[in-house]
């Protein structure tokens, strides 16, 4: 198994992400759900994909330390290569971790202008250039309609084509917008191009896509996650 | 001396260089009666203080000798123990670490928050050690407590909170406001031994106030008792605040800050109140020993003196009359006479004296408890042997022992340098598991080999200066390793006919990369194609072959040799021949098992002002640095990132002119990896073109 078969048996290559990104350009993704169910575990899936596909990851963890969120690309690239312990795929996963890079943020000291700056400081040195950009953690409580659509400038100036959010959502907020999206997304679900909804069933966990534009798959499909790894089953 | 564990504090005095930690110790010392005189640091009587320092330890500002020594304030043992603070010692600074239950960070009231307050808090907080903090020198011109608390709390991420106000500072200091009990404390007699209480003066009692009030908003927040007291505006009795300031302590929340002079004998002994009242006895904090008959699994010793007992040896020293053991237990009690087991060598050990160490002057003593640090004597171990009573088998420190990953050549000057550097060796490994020696039989230089820079040249400077041993040293060099990637068959014959008897001997089978370990010998002969006596002599001939690799001779790493045919002669073969054979088999299939150059990488971590992260990411990307990370925390950043041991030789005066000497580094050994093809060519040229000039 090298490379190749990671990315083509990748059971994302359903939503046909890679077409979106390099058809049309910029867009933003969602990944929802209650604590504790997984947002992180989809968010680093979907980073490995992109660092598959050779692009690169700037992965902003707001609130959590490096180490931790580093292990997350560390047990979930395991997982996916599990079946394969040869040298060559020692060297396969090297290459592919060289394309993530994490940028952690304390709760109260992020915020769009500063990922801007310190993303600056990346590009100008050509340290590191960013394709993905996978921001954990941010609080969409607080954050508002302009501060997102801001965020979707800023994508534009920088030259990335995807930055994915992860938002949490609470039991006993029942607001939802009219494609479906929970609170407290509800009244920014236009600025995004793809939704996603971890929701747990019986003794398995779906994946429902609740908005994709221009995906491979009709909103209103479902993934499943194998609960005990979190990773995104085949159909 | 005391058995009820709370009475015991086991605590670490840390400090930036120069921050008066050795005369703040030596008033310590005095007031609870240990000494009888005070001796200046670098006092005209020429004494020198008790705990005075290794002269090495001084000139670099690090901590390289942990030394121990034992108090009584108001009840309370007091063991206090110097931690090394350079990751280079990192086994030192574990298990140093280890042994301390508390530790006071001392600052210089205007140096403020240094570099090394930095490295020596951040490994605090990875080891979960609850601190107080001791504003020094604020009789110095430039004094500015308030200014370090702020630096504590913005540089340190401490919730840093002044328990105390200076009555007058610089030249007029005369004591300190107790910001608890609302009174004014000043030292009186010919060294300060005589504490006064008094009235605040009316000039201060505004700003005691203001200052009381921001310390109970902050230690409030640790007790509900408090804050109902404080809604209700009633008196507030002090050991409500007290218990407050514990709890906040002991969960890492909160840090209480001292202020004081050492040197001028102004507020030592309400620091010690506050060791007293805020840090932990062994009981508050949960140590963990590893299981070693359940696959080093963690459990939580119990301090209780009533079980099988648990001891780990921190510290060894060359005394006058032997080696001194410094050891820490965790639980049960160990008595003069009493035999323990060595978990590492499982040997037993007769315990004949039972000292407690004061620096360099000891008392015996008959017993001692769990949370107690003494030293035994005469007891032959390592650093970091782990003794129990030998009802239960545990270790309170993995067994695993990082590689050394840099190495010198030294070469004595004459004779006696010899002599005196093979006794230096002898110890300074005994004493330290990461650091290692052995002699290179082509160039018959000894080389020593650590875990950084630093860390060998700490042990050269030892070498000289403690045991008279001049030596030339080498530049340092990376310790590379070659590891082979795929299988290989060989099939040699050794033959040799030069008149008398012969030497003969076939070895044939394959060579394989082995997952764990660094190699390993199996025989697979049927037949006796290769005689029982004979198949030794081919398991020494490949571990001879192991020492130099053929690509950059490098030691190699990670082999499975497998035998599974061979030929000998009644008359020629013999234990020379085969080992010769197998010498050949393993070159023949070595360079076909597609052999690799490994170097070691390290984990990188440099800190510094947000304003310089562009800048420290650019140099690390130089360095063939892959970034991991970067993390924001107020107006500073760490970023980490894996680096290349041999492009980080001279790094720091790189980072240094980069950041205008804000920045600080440091590094620890995380893994070996392949070298890219490029820097693999370059290496085997260069180890080519020394074979041929050799």
């Amino acid at each position: 198994m090298g490379k190749k078969d990671l990315v083509m048996n990748n059971p994302l290559r359903v939503l046909g992400l890679e077409k979106k990104v390099q058809e049309n350009g910029a867009g933003m993704g969602l990944v929802m759900a209650r604590a504790g169910l997984g947002k992180t575990a989809i968010l680093v899936q979907i980073a490995l994909d992109s660092m598959l596909w050779g692009d690169k990851v700037l992965h902003v963890s707001i609130g959590e330390g490096i180490d931790k969120t580093k292990a997350w690309y560390d047990d979930i690239l395991a997982l996916m290569t599990a079946e394969e312990k040869s040298e060559s795929m020692q060297v396969t996963v090297t290459e592919i971790m060289q394309k993530r890079m994490i940028m952690t943020f304390k709760e109260s000291n992020f915020s769009q202008a500063k990922l801007e700056e310190r993303l600056d400081d990346l590009l100008q040195q050509n340290i590191y250039k960013p394709v993905c950009l996978i921001i954990d953690g941010y609080d969409f409580q607080a954050g508002t309609h302009a501060a997102l659509q801001e965020f979707k400038e800023f994508m534009v100036r920088r030259g990335l084509k995807m930055i994915w959010f992860s938002a949490v959502t609470h039991r006993d907020d029942e607001r939802k917008s009219a494609a479906g999206v929970p609170a407290p997304c509800h009244e920014v679900d236009d600025l995004f191009d793809m939704v996603m909804f971890i929701a747990p069933k019986d003794n398995a966990i779906d994946l429902k896509i609740l908005k994709c534009v221009n995906c491979a798959v009709n909103a209103g499909t479902s993934l499943t996650l194998d609960p005990s790894t979190m990773l995104i089953q085949k159909a | 001396m005391s058995v009820d564990l709370s009475n015991v504090r086991n605590i670490g005095i840390s400090a930036h260089i120069d921050s008066g930690k050795t005369t703040l110790t030596e008033r310590i010392l005095f007031y609870t009666d240990r000494i009888h005189a005070i001796h200046d640091v670098r006092g005209k009587d020429g004494v020198g203080a008790k705990m005075d320092s290794m002269e090495l330890e001084r000139e670099r500002g690090i901590t390289i000798q942990s030394a121990a020594t034992f108090c009584n304030w108001k009840g309370k043992d007091i063991n206090i123990i110097d931690t090394p603070g350079h990751v280079d010692f990192t086994i030192e600074v574990e298990r140093a670490l280890r042994v301390l239950d508390g530790a006071v960070l001392v600052l210089c009231s205007v140096g403020g928050v240094q570099s090394q307050s930095i490295t020596v808090n951040r490994q605090m907080t990875r080891y979960k050690v609850p601190r107080i903090a001791f504003i020094n020198k604020c009789d110095r011109t430039g004094a500015n407590p308030e200014r370090v608390t702020a630096q504590l709390r913005e540089k340190l991420g401490l919730n840093a909170h002044m328990m105390q106000m200076p009555i007058g500072l610089e030249n007029d200091l005369v004591g300190v406001v107790d910001l608890v009990t609302m009174k004014a404390l000043y030292f009186d007699g010919d060294n300060g031994e005589v504490v006064r209480e008094d009235e605040i003066p009316s000039a201060l009692q505004e700003r005691a106030k203001e200052k009381r009030e921001e310390l109970l908003e902050a230690v409030s927040m640790f007790s509900d008792e408090l804050m109902e007291v404080m809604l209700e505006e009633g008196d507030i009795d002090p050991a409500l605040i007290h218990a407050a300031v514990r709890k906040g302590t002991l969960s890492l929340e909160l840090t209480p800050v001292f202020v004081g002079s050492a040197y001028k004998n102004k507020a030592v002994q309400p620091m010690l109140d506050g060791v007293n009242a805020y840090l932990p006895c062994p009981t508050d904090v949960e140590n963990v020993a590893l299981d070693l008959n359940n696959e080093e699994k963690e459990f939580a010793v119990s301090n209780d003196p009533d079980d099988p007992l648990i001891m780990l040896a921190f510290k060894l020293e060359d005394g006058r009359y032997g080696q001194l053991t410094y050891v820490r237990t965790y639980q049960g009690k160990l008595s003069k006479g009493d035999t323990v087991f060595n978990s590492r060598t499982g040997k037993k050990v007769k315990i004949g004296r039972l000292c407690r160490m004061h620096s360099d002057e000891m008392e015996d003593i008959e017993f001692c408890g769990s949370g107690d640090i003494v030293a035994l004597f005469g007891v032959d171990c390592a650093s970091g042997d782990t003794f129990s009573s030998g009802d239960i088998s545990c270790s309170m420190s993995s067994m695993h022992i990082p590689e050394p990953v840099i190495s010198l050549a030294i070469v004595p000057v004459d004779n006696k340098a010899q002599i005196n550097m093979s006794k230096a060796l002898n110890r300074f490994t005994k004493e330290d598991p990461t650091f290692k020696t052995f002699v290179d039989h082509e160039t018959n230089e000894t080389i020593i080999s650590g875990m950084g820079e630093l860390h060998l040249e700490v042990y050269v400077e030892r070498m000289k200066r403690e045991y008279n041993a001049e030596v030339q040293v080498g530049a340092p060099q990376v310790a590379y390793r070659e590891a082979i990637t795929a299988r290989a068959e060989f099939n040699y014959t050794h033959k040799k006919q030069t008149g008398g008897s012969g030497q003969f001997g076939r070895v044939a089978g394959y060579m394989e990369p082995l997952e764990e370990g660094e190699y390993e010998f199996v025989d697979a002969i049927v037949g006796g194609a290769i005689p029982r006596e004979f198949i030794s002599s081919c398991d020494k001939g490949f571990h001879k072959s192991l020492v130099k690799g053929a690509l950059c001779g490098s030691a190699v790493t990670g082999v499975r040799c497998v035998i599974n045919d061979g030929a000998f002669h009644a008359v020629d073969s013999s234990d020379v021949a085969f080992q010769l054979a197998a010498i050949g088999a393993f070159k023949e299939g070595y360079m076909k098992a597609k052999p690799v150059i490994m170097e070691p990488i390290m984990k990188v971590s440099v800190e510094g002002p947000t304003e310089f992260q562009g800048s420290i990411m650019g140099s690390i990307n130089q360095r063939r640095g892959m970034i991991i990370g970067t993390m924001e925390e107020g107006n500073y950043t760490v970023v980490e990132a894996d680096v290349p041991l041999s492009e980080m030789f001279g790094y720091s005066t790189i980072l240094r002119s980069l950041t205008q000497g804000k920045a600080e580094f440091t590094m620890e050994f995380s893994a070996f990896k392949q070298v890219p093809k490029m820097v693999n060519d370059e290496l085997i040229k260069k180890y080519q073109s020394e074979k041929k000039n050799a």
